[in-house]
């Protein structure tokens, strides 16, 4: 991202400036209300439904709040959040679906990317091939992996070839293997989105590069691992942090597949707030649990940035 | 005085238009649109609804209804909307919901309109209608009602040796019976994680859920605490299972049934049409086995309620006066998918003709509402998810009742 960005700003400055970019205040009337009109969309469905809902929400927290009375609750709300075992359960249940993840999206869309990167034929083909899930809506794809993990399905009639009896075995139905069936959906379907990503941080990559390791003999792993990699920092980064923002607000695979169950076992976050908000009708205490999240996502992020260097040099 | 003399005029004016539109309206002409709206079930059932808002709209044609159904998640809708102040006229209301939605005054208190109908409060079953009533104002007309009965497999019955279940079978009848008929892929009865299966099975020991005025925790109840065990030991006999683990599609105990998985289920009304989609299966249904304190059941019942905020009272009522009226009532219990609450359809020739509808309606005269009150959400969760633990051999019975009477007590302090 950031090579792309000063590349940008280079050609800017290096142009002629035919046309006279003047000072704000030299722009004529028209033209900065026309610049607004186009923005005026984005102004209200942004504001609308991201600030203002932030602002009503955060609102909220303080307040003990069922859709019809509303009464004041000072800290009471996160208080209670922080204490309620469910919340606990849902974080730890969080944090290992995160790490799994992760771990395995961030892996298997690098692989996807450098055996498309290498794919002369038919690239076109196995790109959308491959992207294909990443389009797929997450109830559809939650509808499909039920079915495949529900007992005497698909996985169950595949692992049943190996361990005798385990094809009737309900694999969302076991507190155990709930959770990793979900996980399992989940990096089938983000992983295509996150390889188109390293694809294009791949091109990034000057060839001269390879030449030049080429002449001194690094081929094949060493070049992978001492330059590829290195140089793909930046996209890993990115990678590390949009997988970990978007599995810590995992909701649509849960509600579609387990519903939070069995025994809490797949219960996540962004599940327990809809079910206090939207179920229990305990809004105010859904929205603290809100910010709660918010505050260990946005530490999560800060964390990571601090422990992934990503300035790169060509 | 020129301008007084026409200003006069015009009020005399307005006067005769004020006094004509009134007029019209009470005299039983009333008119625009109302907002229907309620949750899809299956399309035979919506059929049904859809049906009788067509005849409707031939019976009053100044009166248009816009049905809005929702196909998931009703009551979260129902419940944003009410929040917001766009709930439609006329709604379905849960009887979990009532007590809930009475306490914050969302709904029409309906004497007033019943009365200019000639509806009266004693032409409903008087035990459906009390959950839609605090003190003598009621809030909601119930469209139907269900119970539970004892769905069996005739053809299991006779291949495994077993003469067929009747109105006076005894738990130990049952559990026999579930050993005899459970064999490979088959098993005798089914028991899910669910409240609303396992409390007629409390009500039948003696036990109770909560207090008789909602606000303490009787899970411990050594009547509750036995029945639970007794619900929970056809899973650990292996003589029952729960639905989720019988395979893809099978999604209730229902299905489980007609898959031909299950030889028993306990279930309501709404399983007689969805058995017409599987013809091969004999079966029938008989009033629920008795226990130690003789016959529990559970009322299940969803009333038509009108928004407290209509701007369309009278036509509002007229709706839902027609789509509760007898007429319907009399379509909807030929039908099979539920009982009628009018008191006078309770002689109907259908009863003798559908044994199964009979034990249903049965249920009826004994069955406890299915409702824990303003909290009956949580309550209904606390001990569905202790029931799992059990059944998924988390936990034993006491210590998972113990846990669940701790969250119903929290439920109920909050």
């Amino acid at each position: 991202m950031a090579v792309g960005t000063s590349a940008v700003v280079e050609t800017n400055t290096a142009l002629p400036t035919p046309v006279k970019v003047g000072p704000r205040r030299g722009r004529p009337w028209g033209e900065w209300l026309t610049s607004y009109a186009f923005l005026i969309p984005a102004i209200i469905v942004i504001g609308g439904f991201t600030f203002v809902a932030m602002g009503v929400a955060l609102f909220l927290s303080f307040f003990k709040y069922d859709g019809f009375t509303l009464e004041w609750a000072g800290l009471h709300n996160y208080a209670k959040a922080l204490a309620s075992a469910d919340f606990h359960r849902a974080l730890l249940n969080v944090v290992y679906y995160m790490v799994v993840v992760v771990t395995c999206q961030t892996i298997l869309a690098l692989s996807m990317a450098l055996v498309l990167d290498r794919i002369m034929v038919g690239r076109g083909v196995f790109r959308t091939v491959y992207y294909l899930p990443a389009i797929t809506s997450s109830v559809v794809m939650g509808l499909i992996f039920s079915w495949l993990f529900s007992p005497g399905g698909w996985v169950g009639s595949l692992v049943g070839i190996i361990i005798p009896g385990a094809r009737q075995f309900g694999w969302l139905l076991d507190p155990l293997s709930a959770l990793p069936a979900i996980m399992t959906t989940t990096i089938w379907s983000t992983a295509a989105s996150f390889m188109i990503i390293f694809v294009a941080g791949l091109q990034d990559i000057p060839t001269h590069i390879y030449e030049a390791a080429k002449i001194d003999g690094a081929v094949g792993w060493r070049s992978l691992w001492n330059i590829t990699l290195p140089l793909l920092r930046p996209t890993i980064f990115l990678v590390v942090v949009l997988g970990t923002i978007g599995t810590l607000q995992v909701f649509d695979q849960v509600y579609v597949m387990t519903n939070g169950g069995p025994l809490k076992s797949t219960l996540t976050p962004v599940f327990l707030i809809f079910t206090n908000g939207f179920r229990d009708f305990s809004f105010g205490l859904g929205a603290a649990e809100a910010f709660i999240l918010f505050a260990i996502i946005f530490a999560f992020t800060l964390i990571q940035r601090r422990f992934i260097d990503t300035t790169v040099e060509y | 005085m020129r301008s007084t003399r026409l200003g006069l005029a015009l009020a005399a004016m307005a006067a005769v238009l004020l006094t004509a539109c009134g007029g019209s309206s009470s005299a039983g002409g009333a008119s625009g649109t109302v907002r229907l709206s309620g949750w899809t079930s299956t399309p035979a059932e919506d059929k049904l609804l859809t049906d009788q808002i067509a005849a409707f709209q031939v019976a009053y044609p100044n009166i248009k209804v816009t049905y809005e159904p929702v196909p998931k998640d009703f009551r979260t809708k129902l419940k944003a909307q009410l929040a917001s102040g766009t709930e439609p006229d006329v709604f379905y209301v849960e009887l979990g919901d009532a007590a809930g939605f009475m306490q914050k005054h969302v709904l029409l208190d309906l004497r007033s309109e019943m009365a200019k109908t000639g509806t009266k409060a004693s032409d409903f079953s008087s035990g459906v209608l009390a959950a839609f009533k605090t003190g003598d104002a009621i809030y909601g007309i119930p469209k139907d009602f269900n119970t539970l009965a004892l769905f069996y497999n005739k053809d299991m019955f006779t291949a495994a040796g077993v003469s067929p279940p009747t109105k006076n079978w005894t738990w130990q009848d049952l559990t026999d019976a579930a050993k005899k008929l459970t064999k490979a892929g088959v098993f005798g009865l089914i028991t899910n994680s669910d409240s609303a299966r396992w409390a007629p099975m409390v009500y039948q020991n003696g036990g109770q859920v909560l207090n008789a005025d909602n606000t303490k925790s009787m899970l411990l109840d050594p009547a509750t605490v036995e029945a639970t065990k007794y619900y929970t030991s056809f899973k650990k006999n292996g003589t029952g299972t729960y639905s989720g683990a019988l395979g893809s599609g099978i999604d209730w105990p229902g299905a489980a049934f007609a898959k031909g998985k299950a030889a028993m289920v306990m279930e309501g009304g709404w399983l007689i049409p969805f058995m017409k989609d599987y013809p091969a299966i004999k079966w029938d249904a008989v009033e629920l086995p008795q226990g130690k304190s003789g016959r529990g059941n559970l009322v299940f019942t969803v009333g038509y309620s009108i928004s407290a905020k209509t701007k369309n009272p009278d036509a509002s009522w007229i709706l839902v006066n027609y789509l509760t009226g007898l007429d319907n009532q009399k379509t909807v219990l030929h039908s099979g998918f539920a009982l009628p609450t009018r008191t006078a359809l309770a002689n109907d020739p259908y009863f003798a003709a559908n044994p199964a509808a009979a034990a249903i309606f049965a249920g009826g005269a004994y069955g406890k509402p299915f409702s824990w009150g303003i909290n009956s959400g949580k309550v209904a969760d606390a001990i569905s998810a202790a029931l799992e633990r059990i059944l998924l051999n988390k936990q034993s019975v006491d210590d998972a009742l113990k846990q669940a009477d701790k969250e119903v007590t929290d439920a109920l302090a909050s």
